[in-house]
């Protein structure tokens, strides 16, 4: 087996007993990434040079038999929302086209601290505004286990990077579903943490109440050696919870006996496809057999959760967007006549559809005349979903539910309809809406593709939620990159 | 819903040519047709959250050191130590 292959768990243990370098192993994932990326297309930016030395640095503090982290020397690919110090983060925009952060997000400050290499940052939607990585300025990412379809999004490029070999692990955004839907589009796991457990400082904002980064990784143990390492207090989000974290990996077991499952039957309705529910449905009687208790559950406001979804998202998108205007940074129009015409010219040519439709609509339900029937009704959906979903955890652990409503779809299916679009993230926008932290873990394929099972938690349960992926994986097997 | 497009646009900075202004306009009827529709409900407000105790820091100047230089790095113009931006004031 090659060495991007691996799991991180199975290359630390390497790295420990010398087995390889990380110089070694940076260099497979990079030449994976170079050998798929014409067909994938996962990488806005390749680090070849920053990682090769990082890795060699990396090597010779295992020399010395330093005490590293448990990610020490792997490999892992950035989503570009996430400010990199010194290294292009472009929101996949032309808005953002030649922007470099002077300063590192606060994941980026953990990851380098823990010693991790970066390879590289990850293509996405424009702003994370998307479900199938399309609306990217600069190309389009392809599904490994199908090049003709989407890797999902808006962290398409994590998902894809993670399936096909081309890093080892790597980090998303999740506002509605960016996380868990690429993951489940592609096969790999993918976390989107309680609201506040990981600090946002340093993401580039989309929706604040509703964004959150998390890991990627093709095991559920690399996925929670990863979070362990991402979360935390940090004073420079205010909304960042101060907690402690256990070790997630250490006290990571399968045993699902005495777990209450609730099934949500909103969740299993009209507009999923019949063979993910079975999938999805098949996957958690084996977890019933072994011990687990399934519960019916109801959530009726999921009926109304993408509507407030994309009303509150929106709202925020706009506002937070209004900071690009060509004065301070990014992409400025080359020919105005006044301070507002730099501005509308700017964002006109700087924006593509989708960022413009977002922040229309965010605009439109802001303003005056329509608040009150829009954003102040959306606020309130809100409230009785975060309502029920306390409710329904009172008769159960944990929920389980599709990741998505199929499986992946192909390119430029979808483009020509917003509104289809949308309705991908139908399984996933409660979520957010609630601040809890949700998995999406591969539960076999449905038609040749991948479907993804979404267990939900209680408010930083994500020992719980890592712990029942970890039952799934049992059955499944650990994923490994697909060939292309 | 009939929506002016080309208000929205100007209030949110974006200058739209005719064409984009009847397929925007399009798109926006569909996707508030898609959001609208949200039913009456009480709410309890009661937004306190528990299990999440938010913590404001202390007003202190970060230590964080990022040089002028390279804030304005990214700057698209630049004069002087300074942003350059079409005169606002005849």
């Amino acid at each position: 087996m090659e060495l991007y292959e691996m799991s991180a768990s199975e290359l630390s243990l390497m790295l420990k007993e010398k087995k390889c370098s990380s110089e070694e192993l940076t260099r497979s994932v990079l030449s994976r990434a170079k050998a798929t990326e014409e067909k994938v297309g996962a990488y806005l930016t390749l680090c070849e040079e920053s990682a090769v030395s990082k890795a060699r640095e990396v090597d010779a503090k295992i020399a010395k038999g330093e005490k590293l982290s448990a990610l020490a020397g792997i490999p892992i690919g950035i989503k570009d929302n996430i400010s990199t110090k010194g290294i292009l983060t472009t929101c996949a925009s032309k808005m953002l086209y030649n922007y470099v952060p002077p300063f590192d997000a606060f994941v980026m400050k953990k990851v380098n601290a823990a010693d991790i290499v970066v390879t590289g940052k990850l293509n996405m939607d424009e702003f994370a505004m998307g479900s199938s990585t399309e609306n990217s300025h600069f190309k389009k990412t392809h599904n490994p286990h199908n090049l003709d379809c989407v890797p999902g999004g808006s962290s398409g490029g994590s998902a894809a990077a993670v399936a096909v070999g081309s890093a080892v692990i790597s980090l998303g955004s999740d506002t509605g579903g960016s996380i868990r839907m690429p993951a489940s589009y592609c096969g790999v796991v993918g976390l989107k943490p309680t609201y506040g457990a990981v600090s946002r400082y340093g993401l580039v904002a989309f929706a604040s109440s509703l964004d959150q980064i998390g890991p990627f990784g093709r095991t559920v143990k690399d996925t929670a050696a990863l979070f362990g390492i991402i979360c935390g207090h940090d004073n420079m989000d205010a909304t960042s919870a101060d907690r402690e974290y256990p070790d997630f990996t250490a006290a990571l077991k399968s045993d699902v006996s005495g777990l209450r499952i609730g099934i949500p039957k909103e969740y299993f309705g009209d507009g999923v496809d019949e063979s993910v529910k079975q999938a999805v449905m098949d996957t958690v009687r084996e977890l019933e057999k072994q011990g687990a208790k399934l519960v019916d559950i109801s959530l009726p406001s999921t009926k109304y959760a993408l509507n407030a979804y994309y009303i509150i998202s929106s709202a925020e998108a706009s506002s937070n967007l209004a900071r690009f205007d060509g004065v301070k940074y990014g992409f400025r129009a080359e020919n105005y006549d006044s301070l507002t015409d730099m501005y509308e010219k700017t964002r006109s040519e700087g924006f593509g559809d989708e960022v413009k439709r977002r922040i229309m609509l965010g605009t439109f339900v802001l303003s005056s005349g329509f608040f009150d029937a829009y954003y102040k009704k959306a606020k309130l959906v809100a409230m009785d979903i975060v309502r029920e979903f306390g409710e329904a955890f009172e008769k159960c652990d944990v929920i389980a539910t599709p990741a998505t409503p199929g499986t992946a779809f192909k390119l430029g299916e979808n483009m020509g309809d917003p509104t289809k679009m949308y309705a991908a993230d139908i399984c996933t926008v409660t979520v957010n809406i609630a601040g809890l932290p949700a998995i999406s873990v591969p539960c076999g394929k449905v038609n040749g593709m991948p479907a993804g099972l979404q267990f939900i938690g209680r408010k930083f349960s994500e020992q719980t939620l890592l712990n029942s992926a970890y039952a799934v994986e049992q059955l499944t097997g650990e994923v490994r990159p697909v060939n292309v | 819903m009939n929506i002016d497009v080309q208000h929205l646009a100007k209030l949110a900075r974006l200058h739209l040519d005719d064409k984009e202004i009847e397929k925007f306009g399009r798109d926006m009827e569909n996707i508030v047709a898609m959001v609208e529709g949200l039913p009456d409900t009480s709410g309890d407000a009661s937004g306190l959250d528990p299990e999440h105790p938010m913590k404001l820091r202390e007003d202190v100047i970060s230590t964080e050191k990022i040089t002028r230089e390279e804030l304005l790095s990214n700057a698209p113009k630049m004069q002087a130590g300074c942003v350059v931006v079409p005169k606002t004031v005849e």
